[in-house]
């Protein structure tokens, strides 16, 4: 991992301007993504994952914006972008322009793979035809020579009778056909990067598996490196080698799998990893995390997490924690550990409120005084 | 579904007070001649006899003669409206058409900009305004004040040259035949357009927010191609089914419009024939209103199964 | 550079919902209480309910006048809006003049053509629309929603036999139904208002019938057939309060698109008859005389479209907040 990211993200800050006020989808958020690995990012919905991947390919438009932030990729600059003290928003010269994002980046160096493998198809237009449309657009090659290129695609993504299937359209594929399909749309254009969203939500448990040992052996015969969207900490632990956490737009640990399975830092992680149901468990053990997560417009102050958080200290309402080096390539940000030096340990601890929120002692024992 | 609005219409027609044959021979006139008259237009039997007298001549096309216009066959009467009728229909929908699909489609891609809001409100007012009331307006501005369009008539595309004032050849017949039509084409379109780019913005809203439109985004296709090729056939789904609905009001905006212009169709027709409580014509009128609607609801139908490949069969409901 | 389309709106982001969502005063609110804070925060639904405000108190200020007081009210402090009148006929409005002389502050939108005052002829006129717009919407809502409900639920040859009816009577297109029913029933108001309510019985069928097929096969309602709760139970009790969301939306638009038909209908003059003002009519008086004056013909349509605009600007605006996808 000493070579040079394929992709890096540094900084990167998406708000969306709605009448009620700014909301940050993606708050700083920076990670690097290298040749060959899958890269798992993980939170509950909403933490802001989707918004995360649609600013590295730059698809956000108005209401949302990406306002800061640089993205690279094997030396283009995606994203190059600050925000001046006026609140205007200046781009970088060597900031690839919509049409270089459209001609280099999107489709043949980077690729995506949405959740929903019936919304990710034009139901309009044959499997052929949207897959012969992307593998012209990016790889310069007459119709005549997609159209096999696209069947030999369909073929290999393990789709029977794939000159035949060529001319049907979505609704005649089956879920775990369509994702298929959505596969080899991303193969087409030989991307080293692809990037996945929640691509087997949507899937039963069995053709998650088929799908999931497709992509297994696509990877070593393709070398792509994936970015792997899910909040399914059990398809993580099958495929990625490294974790990010997100929780309310910000990155909150990072960390290899072993790692962030064994030694989990980031009391979410922990609550994240506790509600996965494991077959050996009742279901009195079974904990769901508490509460539920607020939305970006009313962040918490502080940790963005102190309100369900069973670590949570007075101090965790006030100090907002960075992501910083606990371990060795393990990063977190949580004000329990040493290096942030935010006096948590003489914090005093929060109590649950009657809302299921953790809340200073004295302003419960003030409610209860009342009644 | 069409004997549904024959009976319908037959029911309602006989249940009309007043002896059409009394009005039309005036006060006065002695009882032996009503009874022959009464009798030649069937209508001294009982009521269930003409009910299926009545259903058979329509079966063979025969729709009955009308009182009003001295025992002309209503079929006739009708064949020579309907043309017009149809080019004021035709004319206003593709006018709202035109104009509709285009900036319903603009609008949506400009979502909360000054485009869509300003469009936005025009639409509005169009779906608030009373088609004749517009026509009142046009005739005021345009026939009275600026007298650049004519007020009254409409003059068929194909009409002699010799039956239209100031024309000499088939050019000018057309040139004439057009300049009547604007104002009452705009007058009938309006509704139509305003109704129709609201689907359309909101059904162009809708498609556009579908991950297949950013997964085409996301392989590189250029967003033009994206909002023509891949969302606008989406979105034309629900503006079709809209279109096939909107032709009723129209059908209904036609009368009004007809009257506003007094033009010679099939909504002035059924206006005498209530008028003159012409039994026969009205049914025949109504009747032939009902089929022009599932003629256009069918049209509608194979369109949609023609753009949308879910559906496999060419009809049905929706 | 070029902004590709919306592309933030996914189910699962809280940001890209529909906007009031954000707001927790408003997302703890449910049902009834939330639809009305949306409304509550939507400019042009506010809008609209104003209209409606303003309208529907002279509608039926005006009802009540007429029917009651026998235009008492209007006689005493105004000018009776159906006598012919003394004055002037034709006057223009304040700040115009024509060869009948120049317009005054006592017919601020001048007079007609038997010199009644125009303003006193529409705001009278208010009520006709509003009785026959609500009351028919109204009718066609209760009448659709038995049939809707009854076609949807039990299918088979009821449904068959209940569907065709409806399709039959929708595609008379809506005017002409309604003028055939008239001659046939005579051209009274409450013919109008029942035939303007017929032509609405399939928007409504048509759509709880939908709504029916949607909820029918949900669990709660298999459960309730389970457990042996009667049918007429279930229709009044689970199926059609969930039907509910739509038949107000579409109910609020229809008001406004019965308004239209009925002034096209006294337009043609099959609403109600002179001397009772109506928007319609008053227009159709006005044909006769509006080359030279065209005020006459202007105000009352303003009337129609500003009412009409109510209803229209409070149905898109419960539509959005009733349905968090279509965010308009």
């Amino acid at each position: 991992m000493t070579q040079d990211p394929l992709l890096s993200v540094q900084n990167v800050t998406t708000q969306f301007v709605t009448e009620e006020g700014i909301v940050r989808a993606v708050d700083d958020l920076s990670f690097d993504v290298h040749r060959g690995e899958t890269l798992g990012l993980v939170g509950e919905s909403g933490a802001g994952k989707s918004v995360a991947i649609r600013s590295i390919m730059r698809l956000i438009s108005s209401p949302g914006e990406i306002v800061s932030g640089t993205i690279t990729y094997k030396g283009h600059v995606i994203l190059d972008r600050s925000q001046g003290p006026d609140g205007e928003v200046r781009d970088g010269e060597a900031m690839l322009s919509e049409a270089e994002m459209r001609s280099k980046i999107r489709g043949r160096e980077i690729a995506l793979i949405f959740q929903d493998p019936m919304e990710s198809l034009n139901p309009v237009f044959t499997i052929g035809s949207q897959l012969r449309e992307f593998i012209e657009i990016n790889r310069d090659l007459s119709n005549a020579e997609a159209k096999a290129e696209a069947i030999e695609l369909l073929r290999e993504v393990g789709i029977p009778e794939a000159e035949s299937r060529y001319h049907e359209y979505p609704h005649q594929f089956s879920g775990g056909m369509r994702q298929r399909v959505l596969i080899a749309m991303a193969l087409a254009c030989k991307p080293d990067l692809i990037i996945a969203d929640e691509p087997t939500t949507a899937l039963d448990v069995t053709v998650e598996g088929q799908i999931l040992d497709l992509i297994e052996q696509l990877k070593t015969e393709y070398e792509t490196s994936f970015i792997w969207v899910t909040h399914d900490m059990g398809v993580v632990a099958e495929i990625c080698d490294r974790v990010n956490v997100m929780y309310l737009g910000e990155l909150i640990e990072q960390a290899p799998v072993d790692e962030l399975f064994h030694e989990t830092k980031h009391p979410y992680t922990e609550a994240l990893l506790r509600s996965i149901p494991k077959p050996h468990e009742t279901t009195g053990e079974f904990d769901p995390i508490r509460g539920i997560m607020p939305d970006g417009m009313n962040a918490p102050s502080g940790c963005r997490f102190h309100p369900r958080c069973p670590d949570a200290r007075e101090v965790c309402m006030s100090v907002h924690p960075d992501l910083r080096e606990i371990d060795d390539g393990q990063n977190a940000a949580c004000l329990k550990y040493d290096v942030f030096d935010a006096d948590y340990d003489d914090s005093p601890p929060l109590v649950v409120d009657e809302n299921g929120e953790r809340v200073p002692a004295e302003t419960v024992e003030s409610v209860g005084g009342d009644d | 579904m069409l004997i549904g609005i024959a009976t319908i219409t037959f029911l309602l027609v006989n249940a009309m007070p007043g002896d059409p044959v009394r009005i039309m021979l005036g006060p006065g006139t002695d009882q032996a001649t009503i009874d022959a008259v009464q009798s030649r237009y069937g209508l001294d039997q009982p009521l269930y006899e003409r009910y299926f007298n009545y259903m058979a001549g329509v079966a063979q096309g025969d729709l009955g003669n009308s009182i009003h216009y001295n025992g002309v066959p209503v079929t006739e009467k009708i064949l020579e409206r309907l043309p017009v009728t149809l080019l004021l229909v035709a004319s206003s929908f593709t006018l709202a058409i035109s104009m509709a699909v285009p900036l319903g489609a603009i609008a949506a891609r400009r979502q909360n900009k000054a485009t869509d809001h300003v469009s936005r409100i025009i639409a509005l007012i169009g779906v608030s305004t009373p088609s004749f009331w517009i026509g009142l307006m046009l005739i005021i501005v345009f026939a009275y004040q600026l007298n650049v369009f004519p007020s009254s008539g409409l003059i068929m595309p194909w009409a002699h040259p010799s039956d239209v004032p100031q024309a000499a050849n088939r050019i000018e017949v057309l040139g004439s035949s057009l300049y009547h039509l604007v104002l009452p084409t705009i007058t009938l379109g309006t509704l139509q357009t305003a109704a129709i780019m609201r689907i359309q913005r909101s059904s162009m809203l809708e498609v556009l927010n579908r991950d297949y439109i950013t997964l085409a985004q996301a392989y590189g296709v250029s967003s033009r191609t994206v909002l023509r090729k891949h969302a606008l056939r989406n979105a034309q789904l629900p503006v079709v089914t809209i279109i096939g609905i909107q032709l009723t009001t129209a059908l209904g905006g036609a009368v009004l419009t007809e009257t506003v212009f007094s033009i010679n169709g099939m909504g002035t027709l059924i206006i005498t024939a209530v008028e003159s409580q012409d039994y026969p014509l009205i049914m025949g009128v109504t009747l032939f209103f009902g089929v022009i609607f599932v003629v256009g609801v069918l049209i509608t139908d194979l369109l949609y199964a023609y753009l949308d490949p879910r559906i496999t069969y060419g009809g049905g409901d929706h | 550079m070029a902004t590709p389309p919306e592309t933030a709106e996914m189910g699962d982001q809280p940001v890209s919902s529909s906007a009031g969502e954000a707001d927790e005063s408003i997302r703890d609110l449910t049902g009834w209480r939330y639809t009305l804070a949306q409304i509550k925060r939507d400019r042009t639904a506010r809008l609209g309910w104003y209209i409606i405000s303003v309208v529907s108190v002279v509608a039926i200020v005006t009802y009540v006048d007429s029917q009651l007081l026998n235009y008492y009210i209007a006689d005493t402090f105004w000018y009776h809006p159906e006598r012919d009148a003394e004055g002037t006929a034709l006057l223009p409005p304040v700040g115009l003049e024509n060869s009948y002389g120049a317009g005054t502050w006592s017919h601020p939108l001048g007079t007609d053509q038997r010199g009644r005052d125009l303003l006193v002829r529409i705001v009278y006129g208010t009520r006709i629309a509003i009785q026959v717009g609500v009351v028919a919407t109204g009718l066609g809502v209760i009448v659709g929603t038995i049939i809707g409900a009854v076609s949807g639920y039990y299918g088979g040859w009821i449904d068959d036999i209940l569907q065709r009816t409806v399709e039959t009577v929708y595609a008379i297109p809506f005017l002409i139904l309604v003028i055939a029913i008239m001659s046939a029933f005579g051209r009274h108001l409450w013919i109008a208002i029942v035939g303007v309510g017929i032509v609405t019985v399939p928007i409504f069928a048509r759509l709880i019938r939908s709504e029916v097929l949607k909820v029918r096969e949900e669990e709660y309602i298999e459960a309730a057939k389970a457990i042996g709760v009667k049918d007429r139970h279930i229709l009044a009790r689970h199926i059609i309060p969930n039907s509910f969301a739509p038949v107000l939306v579409q109910g609020t638009l229809q008001i406004g698109v019965n308004i239209l038909i009925v002034a096209g209908l006294s337009f043609l003059g099959f609403g109600v008859q002179p001397p009772t003002p109506s928007w319609g009519q008053i227009l159709a008086d006005s044909r006769g005389y509006m080359l030279p004056n065209p005020w006459f013909s202007i105000f009352p349509g303003i009337a129609i479209l500003v009412t009409v605009m109510g209803f229209n600007l409070l149905g898109d605006g419960l539509r959005d907040a009733l349905d968090p996808r279509n965010n308009g």
